[in-house]
């Protein structure tokens, strides 16, 4: 972490994002059991026990992504990254974690140190994790075989690296949606949210 | 060196010769002064020669020891040439002593000189000879020093000598040394040689066996070629010997060809043809399926005809009924497009004449307002006119109280004119005159102003009246506009206004409805977002080509390719059982076997269940084979205990009865069980003995127990009497 106690930097707040995601998509994957939990292994972070994977591929896909994320995050060319859950089945998409990313493009330009600690983000981070678990109490249970993938939205004038490709954005046909909270860093604002198919309709 | 050294020694010896000469030369001297000075000369002399004798002495001696060292040096020049330096070195001291004799000789000379002087005093002057006595002692004294001198020179000469005599031992000594090391070096020198000898030999040795090791190799290489190419023939051989048994095979096997080919082309043939008409039943099959299908869509093209029609119809009556030019839905979408003009038109008419109205309403008040200003004005220049009026009074009162004082003046001036006619008063009057002449042209020139004043308020009066003329004129006229504004709009403009009245409320609550709409739809826009949709011309969404999903998804591809090749292998497996059902259990259970290993699937549950059963069964088997053994030995150990013979099946219903009490192990009874079930005695060696108990039991009484008691008793009998 490059910044002080009392401030705030882009590279700083990149940090802090995409660590966020890193921890987030871990404990989705734990919460709705997309991996077994023997996968997992106990950490403790932003004074609260989380979960972290064991396995290598999927260790070394997120490490990918999420330093992807992070040059995007630099650049304030990301607008949103979704985790999709699939069935394998029916290939149908089944839930949508959506974080929407709003840049303050301007602290691209002015290097200044943004007036806000990181202990206030790092709370507001820990409510966001402790909202989406808690949302595993009235998602509907997932009974087949799921997979995960991530999508990242990004302005259009955006190269697209190499090993990355265009997606469709995988939207549930009849969802329902639930605003979770938002945490920002004055340069990032995270706005989470989770759409999940309705249960009548499956 | 060894010239040299000559030299040196030469030298030395001319040298010695040269002093022996010198030393004789004074003893002639002496002889030539023996006149004057006898005791002492002789003295001298016998020491000259003492020390002649000694130096001669010594001179032979070292030219002898010269010589010997010559023979040395000449037998020992190497020793010599190490030994230079030292005896350089001695030679050099030599020539120091030699050269100090000489010194002394000379000194001696000297001495002698003086002594032939003082002997000339002495003769000269015979009384000053106990000087010269003195003297003499004196110089007796100093040749007693001198003696000791060469006393100690001569011991100097001896110890040089014991010097030059170690050193020559020494010389001898390293001489022998030297001689030893040759012989050494000789020995090495030989040695070498001799290892020179034996390298030479070896190194030819090493070059044979070199060039032995490459033949070696080479015969080496050559056994392996030949090994390899024995290898080759054998494997060649074996080649060539299963190709000659398959050769030989070769026409059954052509037999075989043949008959299967024909074979074959006949199951072909029936393949062909079965498939043939497989397709042909298909393509029926699709056929109708296809007539199925166009009779079904026929009827709903019926059907939707139908609906047309009225669709149509109902088009039509529309035309009908509204009597306009409508006959399809175009002309109807027509028809409101040009109404929505219209509309639009009548919208831009309205807007513009509600401006109108409005700008109206703004100038009227605006006039309004002048107006009001204008009357304000009006009332305040009546205001003004009135008090210019009340001062016009005013002044006009004070003129004519002016003119009244004047005239009452005047009366005066003239009453005082008259009553003064004389001169007498003439200086006052003519002052008071002047006096009042001059107020009266002031108060004229007052006059004259305040009619000045007078004219410029009326003046301005008449301006403002003019001015409000102009502002009642415009009043009016505005009035009149206002008039004939009201009137148009009340004739005219009133319908219209209500008509547009109505359309902006109309508009208005289009508008209301277009808001509630664009928040609907913006409601819309935001679920949308939160489900995930976005802006392609701004947005693009990017994932990783390896994702989870993607990996998940081509594994479980692969599985269910996996999984339906099985079931197509299995389905075949399937479908070759049931026909092989009917051809056969042999061939059933061989294609079944073969396929089993080909396919190598794993056995099912059913088989694995029949498998346990199987083993169970055969496990019961076993247990009972094992329970009817025992059984089956205790009866008969029992029956020999018993009975006292033991039974035994030799082959199919023949057994053998062997006797307890035999005597030997091949007296055994052979009995036949019949085809009706009675037993038959076979002759054996045993039974040929027992011809009278045969007669008795078996053919007399007909009993095979009674036959057989009798032969255990006959044999026990025989046994105790034993």
């Amino acid at each position: 972490m490059t910044s002080t106690l009392k401030g705030i930097t882009l590279k700083g707040s990149t940090e802090l994002v995409a660590e966020f995601f890193s921890f987030g998509i871990n404990s989705i994957l734990y919460q709705r059991g997309i991996y077994p939990p023997e996968m997992f292994t106990r950490v403790t972070h932003y004074d609260m026990s989380l979960l972290l994977t064991t396995d290598s591929k999927l260790k070394n896909y997120l490490t990918n992504v999420v330093s992807q994320l992070k040059e995007w995050l630099f650049e304030c060319t990301v607008q949103k990254l979704v985790l999709v859950i699939t069935c394998l089945e029916t290939n149908e998409v089944l839930e949508r974690w959506q974080f929407d990313i709003e840049c303050d493009k301007s602290a691209k330009e002015s290097s200044a140190p943004r007036e806000k600690s990181i202990k206030t983000i790092q709370d507001e981070i820990r409510s966001v994790i402790r909202q989406i678990t808690a949302t595993v109490t009235f998602l509907p249970l997932l009974e087949t075989p799921c997979a995960f993938d991530l999508l990242v939205y990004t302005d259009k004038d955006l190269v697209v690296p190499e090993k990355w490709e265009e997606s469709g954005p995988q939207i549930i046909s009849q969802s329902e949606e639930v605003r979770l909270r938002s945490f920002t860093t004055s340069i990032h604002k995270v706005n989470s949210m989770v759409a999940y198919k309705r249960a009548d309709s499956v | 060196m060894d010239l040299e050294d000559d030299t040196t020694v030469l030298t030395t010896l001319k040298s010695f010769n040269s002093f022996i000469s010198h030393s004789e030369h004074p003893q002639s001297m002496s002889d030539h002064s023996a006149g004057n000075g006898n005791l002492q000369s002789q003295y001298k002399r016998s020491m000259e020669f003492l020390g002649a004798a000694e130096r001669v002495q010594s001179k032979t001696r070292y030219l002898q020891l010269d010589q010997e060292k010559r023979q040395m040096e000449l037998s020992h020049k190497r020793a010599r040439f190490e030994l230079e330096r030292a005896a350089s070195d001695s030679a050099r001291n030599l020539e120091h002593e030699v050269d100090r004799n000489q010194d002394l000789l000379g000194q001696i000379k000297k001495l002698g000189e003086r002594e032939a002087e003082a002997a000339k005093n002495l003769s000269v002057q015979v009384d000053a000879n106990h000087a010269l006595r003195k003297n003499l002692e004196g110089l007796n004294k100093k040749l007693e020093e001198r003696d000791f001198k060469l006393n100690s020179a001569n011991q100097t000469i001896t110890s040089l000598r014991d010097e030059i005599r170690e050193q020559k031992q020494k010389i001898q000594s390293k001489d022998s040394a030297i001689s030893a090391q040759i012989l050494e070096n000789q020995e090495l020198q030989e040695q070498l040689d001799l290892q020179h000898r034996k390298y030479q030999e070896i190194s030819q040795l090493c070059q044979s066996l070199q060039a032995t090791e490459s033949s070696c190799s080479e015969h080496i290489i050559k056994i392996k070629e030949l090994e390899r190419r024995l290898v080759f023939q054998e494997q060649d051989i074996a080649i060539v010997k299963t190709i000659k048994l398959e050769a030989a095979k070769v026409p059954d096997l052509e037999k075989e060809l043949k008959h299967l080919r024909d074979d074959n082309a006949f199951l072909r043939e029936s393949r062909e043809n079965c498939s043939l008409l497989k397709e042909e039943v298909e393509g029926l099959r699709r056929k109708l399926e296809r007539m199925e299908k166009t009779r079904e869509e026929l009827v709903n093209m019926e059907l939707e005809k139908e609906r047309l029609v009225e669709k149509l119809q109902a088009w039509e009556n529309l035309q009908q009924s509204t009597g306009l030019n409508i006959r399809k839905p175009d002309d109807l979408s027509r028809e409101v497009i040009q109404i929505q003009q219209r509309e639009i038109a009548l919208k831009e008419q309205n807007y513009t004449l509600n401006s109108r109205v409005r700008s109206v309403e703004c100038s009227q008040a605006e006039l309004r307002t002048e107006l009001s200003q204008q009357r304000s004005k009006t009332l305040e220049e009546q205001k003004k006119r009135e008090t210019q009026d009340a001062l016009v009074r005013r002044l006009q009162k004070r003129i004519l109280l002016l003119t009244k004082e004047r005239d009452g003046m005047r009366a005066i001036l003239e009453s005082y004119d008259s009553e003064l006619a004389p001169t007498e008063y003439s200086p006052q009057l003519s002052k008071r005159l002047k006096e009042a002449e001059e107020m009266l042209q002031k108060t004229q020139n007052h006059n004259a102003e305040m009619e000045v004043q007078l004219s410029k308020a009326q003046e301005e009066t008449g301006t403002l009246k003019l001015q409000l003329q102009a502002v009642e004129l415009e009043l009016e006229s505005v009035k009149k506009q206002q008039a004939s504004a009201g009137d148009r709009s009340s004739l005219l403009t009133k319908e219209e206004v209500s008509i547009l009245r109505q359309k902006i409320e109309d508009l208005e609550a289009e508008r209301q409805r277009m808001e509630e709409q664009n928040n609907i739809l913006e409601m819309r826009l935001e679920r949308h977002n939160l489900q995930g949709d976005y802006d392609p011309v701004k947005t693009r969404v990017l994932h990783l080509k390896m994702n989870p999903t993607t990996v998940a998804k081509q594994q479980r591809q692969q599985e269910v390719e996996a999984l339906q090749e099985e079931v197509t292998l299995l389905r075949d497996l399937v479908r070759s059982l049931r026909d092989g059902g009917a051809m056969g259990h042999s061939q059933d259970e061989s294609s079944l076997h073969s396929s089993s290993l080909g396919l190598s699937l794993p056995p099912s549950k059913e088989v694995l269940e029949l498998r346990k059963q199987m083993e169970r069964s055969e496990l019961r088997n076993q247990r009972l084979k094992e329970v009817f053994q025992k059984k089956i030995q205790e009866f008969r150990t029992v029956c020999y205990v018993l009975t006292g013979y033991q039974i035994d099946i030799t082959t199919e219903s023949q057994y053998r009865l062997t006797s307890v009490y035999a005597e030997h192990m091949d007296d055994t009874l052979l009995f036949k069980k019949g085809s009706n079930g009675s037993m038959q005695l076979m002759e054996t060696e045993f039974s040929k003995t027992l011809g009278e108990m045969v007669a008795l039991h078996l053919h007399h009484q007909k009993s095979i127990p009674a036959f057989l008691s009798a032969v255990t008793l006959d044999l026990f009998s025989r046994q105790t009497t034993i």
